[in-house]
């Protein structure tokens, strides 16, 4: 067993809107500035001396991808990298959960999960046993507004196993048989999410915020009984609606030329072709309109701790102010030094960690403030989270917190140009969402530049929690006698599906 | 990434230069110019096999209050200088290790030194009740957030005293119990810190994009200055050899956690970290369960649809290894059926050699890990410090990966036959329980 002292290693600029589990996080308070005070005078010169003052960090633009298109269709975007014989490639479609039909929660996941299961001329098992031959890395998976399939292969491999690559796009088998075992993991993991205490909270914030019937309401992996729902024909039908060519975007980064790439690419997929139909356009959720509860809570019995999450609308992806909005989650709870990780971890020992992440979606989504409390201390920690929340949001950031916020946003997109899966992951993000190539050094420049009257509005419009949603997830006998000192309305109860059992 | 790093994945090296300082602290530099960052890392070879009884989970609390400030760096600062400069750390223990790591754009280098060595020098003294108490805190609930409240967490805590005898260093979990927490005082912490905390007890990598000699010269004088008390005794003559097990028949337990499915888990003492037999139990696992052709998930996912989910892992540690099987049930699935089944399985391993596409299967999945892995410059820093405290060898990469290579299928059948007793293993498992009360 391995412990760390924090609980994730790294933050991801990008995050699907659905997903909380992505986002960034780190604060400043003004301790992090302050000279230290004077040791004791040595009897000897002090050995380390005063503090080293670092220069200033030479700036990391992310060089943008060379960008071109099949002859079937295919948006290219390439990013060459020669150092390590990698490459990592990561084909997207536009359509993801967000187009998911009423009552079929889960059908975009499902149907990125069946690509694999068979295609071409392989069956589930043998295609899985080439790709391990090789190696390959291969991943599909669908998120709030898009599905993708990745692979990560040794240069010396990349022939084969882009055949395999290409069968999975382009010719999945989609049988029954395998539907209907996949269906049933899938099913069985949708119930073990249920005793999941922070997915459980996700589940159930998303169709408060937004409503069930908003694209984003529902969880983008379903719900157990959409899983039982969901045919070989509705598969077929969603792959054949929005898997297709015209709106496929393929990043690839790594140890390949763009000669070598277009030879692959003609030959793993050059025979997928689109349908004569038009293809659907992606789907742009509105904003989410409320009102929304005081406050939501789910029980929890016996729990030792609560989770505790102040939800808002977000904003999308294309937004002008989206780079800025990273500076200002960062200074909030985007990083360990954050306002409310310092307050809630470092001053009060109220929990491992509390954090602040917002969506990259292509509709609004949402910023989520965030921590896993002791159960004893729910009342105390949920106070503090909001009284931080509104003291930044009425204040703003300091100057401290903005410099430190643009060396740690230089520092996280260091951190993502360092692996070819990396860079595919993250650019096949933005080309789905719609964002222009150059898109990352556009956004670190804006983030580098940004002044403070744009920084404060942000934070006092995200970051207020009058109003927002609160979620609750622990023993509901301790939880609502600890939350009456707020004077709040009772609380909406939800189950562990999000399902209303006691109205406000 | 190096020139000699790159090209065919057949020449696998992470270029170093290694001096010991007079006070007996290993110092690894690897220049990498490739981007503009640089990492330090420093492994203190202490973790939760050297806690006293009474005070487990005292590594871990301990690592925590490395955080907690000096005379030079206040409560606050070391967390808030780091990430100012654009700077991030984190720190992790294990059985084995301590691990600390500054990640940073190079122009912080001079600061990352400088906070540790730091609190190399001062941090133990200056250990008071208010930060010991804060720390404490966040501790019980990293042990309630990864442990009591998430599924199947229990396991962390049950499975090592299952498999390990009383009074082997690796019989408790590393997070500890709630009640030795609680009793950790400050003399404890002082103490740990004079005995293990010393800087001929420790390694420090330097990796990136930084210029040795100056860096070196500032290391002589940060460090170098700092005073030994000498190396302490080390406990590894209670390790158990590494081809006989100290368990004496089949272990079973059954406990019960909020969990939707039971989960079966067979566990062996198996060979240590980088001696024979450790790679090869390691590609044994990838033929159990990487990937959907491996043999469990073929047989009880894919075929006979009795688990949910299966997984097979050699968890290398430098006393003996642990080889654990599991599997979770599907609804309605007896688990002593899953058990049988996952029993079956093992069976065949000791009956016949592992097939040659199945090995290269296992190798070549291994092998794209590894190269991957080496992409990250935090990743190569951590390598070069596991080499060097483990073997006293930073330059080990390359026999590492030939140790996957060069395996045999005869050595896998043997080291199976070995290690995967029928009649010498643990067997726990984990039922559901029934809970009322949860969603009225």
């Amino acid at each position: 067993m391995m412990l760390a002292r924090r609980a994730s290693l790294r933050r991801m600029v990008v995050c699907a809107a659905a997903v909380l589990s992505c986002g960034g996080s780190r604060t400043s308070s003004s301790v992090s500035v302050q000279a230290a005070p004077a040791p004791a005078p040595p009897a000897v010169a002090d050995p380390l001396g005063p503090r080293p003052q670092s220069a200033a960090s030479r700036p990391f633009l992310p060089p943008a991808p060379v960008v071109f298109t099949t002859a079937n269709g295919i948006t290219v975007w390439l990013l060459e990298r020669h150092a390590v014989p990698l490459v990592a490639c990561n084909v997207a479609v536009p359509f993801g959960a967000s187009s998911d039909p009423k009552g079929k929660a889960g059908l975009a996941h499902v149907t990125a999960k069946m690509l694999d299961e068979g295609a071409g001329r392989r069956g589930a098992i043998d295609l899985a046993r080439e790709l391990d031959d090789l190696g390959a890395r291969l991943q599909t998976e669908a998120n709030a507004d898009s599905s993708f399939v990745s692979i990560a292969i040794l240069k010396r491999n990349l022939d084969r196993a882009f055949t395999l690559f290409g069968d999975v796009v382009a010719r999945p088998r989609l049988d029954p048989v395998e539907l209907k075992r996949v269906r049933d993991l899938w099913h069985n993991a949708l119930l073990q999410r249920e005793k999941d205490p922070d997915a459980t909270a996700r589940v159930v914030f998303r169709v408060a915020l937004f409503g069930a019937d908003h694209p984003y309401g529902h969880p983008w992996d379903g719900t157990p009984a959409s899983a039982k729902a969901i045919g070989i024909d509705e598969v077929r039908a969603f792959y054949a609606a929005h898997w297709r060519p015209d709106v496929a975007k393929l990043v690839c980064a790594g140890d390949v030329t763009r000669d070598e790439l277009t030879a692959l690419l003609t030959a793993a997929l050059g025979t997928w072709k689109a349908p004569a139909t038009a293809p659907p356009a992606p789907v742009v959720p509105a904003a989410p309109q409320g009102p929304w509860p005081k406050w939501v809570l789910v029980d929890r019995a016996d729990a030792p701790q609560a989770v505790i999450a102040v939800i808002k609308p977000g904003i999308e992806a294309s937004n002008a102010d989206l780079p800025a909005l990273w500076l200002v989650n960062d200074a909030i709870g985007g990083s360990f030094t954050s306002r409310l990780n310092q307050d809630l971890r470092e001053e009060h020992g109220y929990t491992y960690g509390a954090r602040s992440r917002f969506s990259v979606s292509r509709g609004p989504g949402q910023v989520a403030l965030w921590a896993n409390v002791a159960t004893d201390k729910t009342g105390d920690a949920l106070a503090a989270m909001l009284a931080d929340l509104r003291k930044f949001a009425a204040e703003g950031m300091t100057d401290d917190e903005i410099e430190r916020a643009r060396a740690q946003a230089r520092e996280e997109l260091v951190g993502v140009y360092e692996s070819v899966d990396g860079i595919a992951g993250h650019l096949a993000a933005d080309a789905s969402l719609g964002l222009e190539p150059d898109y990352e050094a556009k956004a670190a420049l804006t983030r580098q530049q940004a002044q403070r009257p744009q920084l404060d509005l942000l934070a006092s419009r995200f970051y207020t929690p009058d109003p927002s949603l609160v979620v609750v997830v622990g023993p509901r006998s301790r939880i609502e006698a600890m939350v009456d000192k707020f004077g709040w309305p009772p609380p909406e109860i939800r189950d562990a599906v999000g399902a209303v059992v006691r109205a406000r | 990434m190096t020139a000699q790093r790159a090209r065919a994945a057949d020449e696998l090296t992470i270029p170093f230069s290694k001096a010991t300082l007079p006070n007996g602290l290993v110092v690894v530099f690897s220049e990498d110019h490739t981007v503009p960052q640089v990492v330090v890392n420093i492994a203190y070879d202490v973790g939760s096999r050297m806690e006293r009884v009474g005070r487990t989970g005292f590594a871990h609390l301990f690592e925590h209050l490395m955080f907690m400030g000096t005379e030079r760096a206040p409560r606050g600062t070391f967390d808030g200088w780091m990430e100012a400069a654009g700077g991030h750390n984190n720190a992790t223990t294990r059985e084995d290790l301590t691990d600390y790591f500054d990640i940073a754009p190079s122009t912080a280098l001079p600061l990352l030194l400088w906070l540790e060595a730091d609190r190399m020098r001062d941090l133990g003294r200056l250990i008071d009740a208010a930060k010991l108490d804060l720390q404490r805190e966040v501790v019980l609930n990293e042990r309630r957030q990864s442990i009591e409240n998430r599924p199947y967490g229990v396991e962390e805590l049950v499975l090592p005293e299952l498999l390990w005898p009383p009074g082997h260093p690796y019989h408790h979990p590393v997070i500890g119990s709630p009640a030795d927490l609680k009793a950790a005082a400050v003399p404890d912490v002082k103490e740990f810190f004079e005995k293990w905390y010393d800087p001929s007890n420790a390694s420090l990598v330097v990796a990136g994009d930084f210029d040795v000699r100056e860096t070196r010269a500032r290391i002589e004088q940060w460090f170098g200055s700092i005073p030994t008390r000498g190396t302490p005794g080390r406990l590894t003559e209670t390790a158990p050899p590494d081809e006989r097990t100290t368990l004496t028949g089949v272990v079973r337990r059954t406990v019960s956690d909020q969990v939707e499915l039971p989960k079966v888990t067979l566990a062996w003492q198996s060979p240590r970290h980088l001696a024979p037999g450790d790679a090869e139990m390691d590609l044994l696992a990838s033929v159990l369960s990487s990937g959907k052709s491996s043999r469990l998930y073929r047989d009880l996912v894919y075929e006979k649809k009795i688990a949910q989910s299966v997984e097979a892992m050699q968890e290398s540690q430098v006393l003996g290894s642990a080889f654990v099987v599991t599997a979770l049930a599907r609804p309605g699935v007896d688990p002593a059926k899953l058990e049988r089944a996952l029993f079956d399985e093992v069976a065949k391993l000791r009956a016949e050699e592992v097939t040659p596409e199945e090995l290269d299967r296992a190798k070549n999945v291994y092998e794209m890990e590894f190269v991957e892995r080496l992409q990250a410059l935090p990743e190569r820093a951590v390598l070069l410090n596991t080499y060097q405290t483990e073997l006293g060898d930073p330059g080990y990469v390359q026999r590492d990966l030939d140790r996957y290579r060069h395996a045999k299928a005869r050595d896998l059948f043997d080291y199976a036959n070995k290690v995967l007793s029928a009649d010498k293993v643990v067997v726990l498992t984990i039922a559901p329980q029934p809970h009322p009360e949860a969603t009225k």
